[in-house]
């Protein structure tokens, strides 16, 4: 079985006998993207992780200007996060907090537009599955199961019509779902305005703190870093040094096998005000694993198993530049 | 060095002495790690709040799985000799005493495969234990805030994996 998985890695996945419906799936994905690219709408989802589950609203404008995007959370906390481009701002009034920051476009995203869809396949078996309905939409099942122990396995519907994504699931090696998010109402098109895009504390965050992270290219191998993760799909997409909380000099790697990202953060131990716990923690899909290397701790936070945080994590080594 | 790096914590050097000490824990190499140790030893010695809930669990947890080094330790006669050597000298008293443990464990198993098997299946346990055992970093929301900006769900389901960096769960406990 093991060889027969091997084999697989070796065969680039456009040299596979592709089944009709295999190919039917990759255009499903091509239409979810396209989707998520061109539509607004606005509605309501719920997000569910354990035996938690919290509502929030979101809301999408595409017109000449560019297309915006808003979040809120119904249930507990006041929160906001609002996306303008490519700028990513989140508003916290409890602590009187904006944290700025930016979403990055890179070469190799989005892994769903056509030349990436052949890389996509070599790690995930896509299935058309079931159709269903959601929030009054009929929807269409798409599975992407993973085809190593390395990466979790994803269901998505997406509206027949429109493409857009209504229910997305993670689920674990057991099929057992680790997160899911759900629309349970939701209306397409139509003139939203941009009134409803805009933060409910624009005005009044001008008096907030603002924390931006300050986002600049950095070479990380010239100080020193290396990570050698060998994890069959993930490739490096990006290499910065940016601000997270006090600490002004945190390097972020993030690997990606173009569906799940991993994020490695090197900082210094010194900036960190409190104690560090090496291990892994886990939230819903994200698995977090810490450690302490050469007066740094290095946090890797990905959707990913424990199993890939820990590998990636391990790897991670410092050699004093000569 | 690390008998002056020591001194230097406990105040005993003199001024010219400084310079040699003060270069090594520049270059952040093993001057810099006995630093740290010895700080944590006297955090620990004077209970520092700073080691935080749970400290000496998670350290048995972790001792648990370190292997037990057993060559003989030998003590510097210079430290032996300093009154003002309390902390590391108590460490190393703690180490021989760890080794000590260590070794008499080991003996009892002696040749018997089937023992040594069994504490290997106890360490892994333990080790899987450890694994989901650790809160969530403090300021957990800000790594996945950073994270998520790169994730490539971003071009699937738009700001909605947002909602992650700021659930309540997300709070640091």
């Amino acid at each position: 079985m093991r060889a027969i998985a091997f084999l697989l890695l070796l065969v680039p996945a456009y040299a596979l006998p592709q089944p009709q419906d295999a190919q039917d799936a990759a255009a499903w994905l091509k239409k979810i993207y396209r989707a998520s690219q061109t539509l607004s709408y606005s509605g309501t989802f719920v997000y569910r992780q354990g035996d938690r589950s919290e509502s929030s609203r979101i809301t999408r404008v595409v017109d000449a200007g560019g297309d915006v995007e808003k979040l809120e959370a119904l249930d507990g906390v006041r929160r906001e996060v609002v996306r303008n481009g490519e700028e990513v701002k989140c508003y916290l009034p409890d602590s009187k907090v904006v944290k700025v920051d930016r979403r990055s476009i890179h070469p190799s995203f989005p892994a769903l537009l056509p030349a990436q869809s052949a890389s996509l396949a070599e790690q995930y078996a896509v299935t058309k599955e079931e159709t269903a309905r959601i929030a009054g939409y009929d929807c269409q099942a798409i599975a992407l199961k993973p085809r190593d122990e390395f990466r979790y396995g994803y269901k998505l519907w997406a509206d027949t019509v429109t493409g857009m994504l209504l229910k997305a699931r993670i689920v674990n090696e057991k099929g057992e779902a680790v997160e899911e998010f759900t629309f349970t109402q939701l209306s397409i098109g139509g003139n939203i305005g941009r009134a409803k895009v805009r933060s409910a504390f624009a005005g009044e965050s001008r008096r907030w703190r603002v924390e931006n992270a300050g986002v600049v290219p950095a070479n990380l191998a010239r100080s020193g870093w290396t990570v050698n993760a060998g994890i069959p799909g993930f490739q490096k997409v990006i290499e910065v040094k940016r601000q997270l909380r006090q600490s002004q000099r945190v390097s972020q790697i993030v690997y990606s096998d173009g569906l799940a990202a991993v994020s490695i953060f090197i900082e210094p131990l010194e900036m960190r005000r409190e104690p560090v716990h090496p291990g892994l923690s886990s939230m819903g899909a994200v698995n977090i694993f810490t450690r302490e290397l050469a007066n740094h701790v290095v946090t890797v936070v990905g959707e990913a198993p424990p199993k890939t945080v820990r590998q990636i994590a391990d790897t991670v080594e410092f050699h004093r530049p000569q | 060095m690390k008998s002056k790096i020591s001194a230097l914590m406990d105040g005993e050097l003199m001024d010219g002495e400084l310079a040699e000490p003060m270069r090594a824990l520049r270059e952040e190499g093993e001057a810099l790690e006995a630093w740290r140790t010895y700080h944590l030893i006297s955090d620990s010695l004077r209970d520092t709040r700073i080691l935080s809930s749970g400290f000496s669990a998670r350290f048995s947890e972790r001792l648990a799985l370190e292997p037990t080094v057993l060559s003989p330790v030998s003590i510097p006669q210079q430290a032996a000799k300093r009154p003002a050597y309390r902390a590391p000298l108590s460490i190393a008293a703690s180490l021989c005493a760890v080794s000590l443990v260590g070794w008499l464990a080991f003996q009892s198993f002696g040749p018997d495969g089937q023992q040594i098997a069994q504490n290997k299946k106890t360490l892994e346990a333990a080790k899987s234990q450890l694994l989901a055992a650790v809160p969530m970093p403090g300021g957990v929301n800000d790594y996945l805030l950073a994270h998520q900006n790169y994730s490539p769900r971003n071009t699937l389901q738009g700001v909605a994996p947002y909602v992650r960096t700021v659930s309540d769960s997300a709070r640091p406990r």
